[in-house]
């Protein structure tokens, strides 16, 4: 393999990792715990995809803001059903971990029944060899990947710093208890903050399916990884998160092209242990404080 | 303007005051002292909405703000600068100050920063600047900028001097005189300095062990044997 192929299929998984980490950024800015279900959620935006381009036959562009819509519903109907009594109940952390992995254990094994386990595709069109420019070879799908997370980082970015949303997501990220007194609604703003971390899982979701085949466990593969993305960058930072994204699919990559693919994942969660113990606010986050109540 | 009767609450199940009450009229600086864990700053998080009230009432302008969320008091005109002076350490000056005002049009809002920038200038050349980098005595005029973006009528105070140098103490109560005194805004206010708060506030309360032992007016409490004793 060449030293271009390597940089593009870098490119190419830091895209994959930076779209799903900023999926996982906002509801994990808003209300801090780790919730497993958004693992699903990633999955069942890729099936949903699969079954509206079935059932109606429609263009996948159409298809996608779809998807993403009827993803960021059911995610929040789960919020409303599940978390929101719990946050009411003052549920710790570790709770919320604990109910979130209950539910995508249920909702891994919903979309099992349905559309069962055998690898399925979202892509109708024939697989054509992708586009050789200067013996570097790319795909379409992959392409679409990497456009998305580039417009993603800019559009995220805008929002958050522009819209009244994205500022009110950064104050109650930055300190919840002056974000309350200051005339925020915060439960509305981690309500909008999981509706679009859900739709932006199921796009995630659906552009990984788009270029390999969806199983109902493919989400927890990525969300790891997006998770692993989120604490390297620092988890108040868009752009930490597209850098943190680039560092881990370039070592990655250059690791396994010396010591072999199969330690991939491994790398991963290497460079994790070496940001948690010498840099554990990542790249441009603060180190955490204790907040009083 | 604002009434305190009989409050009992708490964290958890675990009571911290019982049954103290208070007022402030319009346009007054009133004080509460106590020792550490009196509940002082518990009375102000009951106030504007942070945790329930248990028992007793709270009327602000005649209507009962028992169940009020602090979003809803911060549009009735009550605002709250919690212990330390916070501020939104990753938000920039400009938009520590925009959160103070979130629920107004954006024509008003410039009004108002407009307002406060008139108030502390200093502010004016940090706009750009994240509030986690200005200094201690930069952060308490932002934290009280913020605060009174939405033109406060009671302004709640818990120990705007911690964490600030000697010096920059004397001009943080400057600053708060200044405020009551320019803008006609109440102000409830919690400290542990003493000796400072007696001479900028009109009423003071002394708080032990979530009730009320004495009030007064500053310049009888100063040599009151009750306010020695308070501490002890």
């Amino acid at each position: 393999m060449n030293l271009m192929q390597l940089i593009i299929n870098v490119i190419y998984a830091a895209s994959i990792y930076a779209v799903v980490a900023y999926s996982y950024y906002f509801m994990y800015s808003a209300r801090k715990f780790l919730n497993m279900s958004h693992a699903a959620i990633i999955a069942l935006g890729a099936y949903l995809a699969f079954e509206i381009k079935k059932q109606l036959a429609w263009n996948i562009f159409i298809v996608i803001p779809f998807s993403v819509a009827i993803t960021a519903i059911i995610a929040i109907t789960v919020f409303l059903l599940i978390f929101k009594p719990l946050q009411k109940r003052k549920a710790s952390s570790t709770k919320m971990l604990v109910a979130s992995l209950g539910i995508y254990l249920v909702l891994q094994n919903l979309i099992s029944l349905i559309w069962l386990d055998a690898p399925k595709s979202l892509c109708s069109w024939p697989v054509k060899r992708g586009h050789n420019i200067l013996d570097v070879y790319i795909t379409n799908e992959q392409i679409l990947m990497i456009v998305v997370s580039i417009a993603l980082l800019g559009v995220l970015l805008l929002f958050s710093k522009k819209t009244t949303i994205g500022k009110s997501i950064r104050a109650v990220a930055s300190d919840s208890v002056l974000a309350d007194v200051s005339g925020i609604d915060s439960y509305a703003v981690v309500l909008w903050a999981f509706a679009i971390s859900s739709g932006l899982g199921g796009l995630a979701g659906i552009l990984i399916a788009i270029d390999v085949d969806m199983t109902p466990t493919m989400g927890m593969n990525a969300f790891m990884m997006g998770v692993v993305t989120v604490i390297i960058g620092g988890v108040n930072s868009i752009l930490g998160i597209a850098l943190a994204a680039l560092l881990l699919a370039i070592t990655q990559h250059f690791g396994a092209w010396f010591i072999g693919s199969q330690w991939q994942d491994a790398i991963a969660f290497v460079i994790l242990v070496l940001f948690l113990l010498f840099k554990p606010e990542g790249f441009f986050g603060k180190k955490v404080k204790s907040a009083t109540v | 303007m604002l009434k305190v009767n009989e409050l009992h609450t708490g964290y958890g199940k675990k009571p911290v005051l019982f049954g103290p009450s208070l007022e402030i009229s319009k346009g007054k600086i009133v004080a509460i002292i106590g020792p550490n864990g009196a509940g002082k700053s518990t009375i102000l998080k009951a106030i504007c909405g942070l945790i329930p009230v248990w028992d007793g009432k709270i009327t602000f302008e005649d209507s009962c703000i028992n169940d009020s969320t602090p979003a809803k008091n911060v549009k009735r005109g009550i605002t709250f600068c919690p212990q330390g002076n916070r501020v939104f350490d990753e938000l920039s000056v400009n938009e520590n100050l925009q959160i103070g005002g979130i629920y107004l049009k954006k024509k008003e809002l410039a009004g108002r920063i407009d307002d406060v920038l008139q108030l502390f200038p200093m502010l004016k050349d940090r706009l750009k600047q994240n509030a986690g980098t200005l200094s201690g005595g930069e952060q308490q005029m932002l934290a009280l900028g913020r605060a009174l973006i939405p033109r406060p009528k009671l302004l709640l105070l818990d120990e705007p001097s911690l964490g600030l140098s000697p010096n920059l103490i004397s001009t943080a109560f400057e600053r708060i005189q200044q405020v009551n005194r320019e803008r006609g805004t109440a102000i409830l206010i919690v400290e542990q300095k003493v000796r400072k708060v007696l001479k900028i506030c009109h009423k003071v309360y002394g708080i032990k062990l979530g009730k009320v032992v004495f009030d007064g007016q500053p310049e009888q409490i100063r040599h009151d044997e009750r306010l020695r004793q308070i501490f002890l």
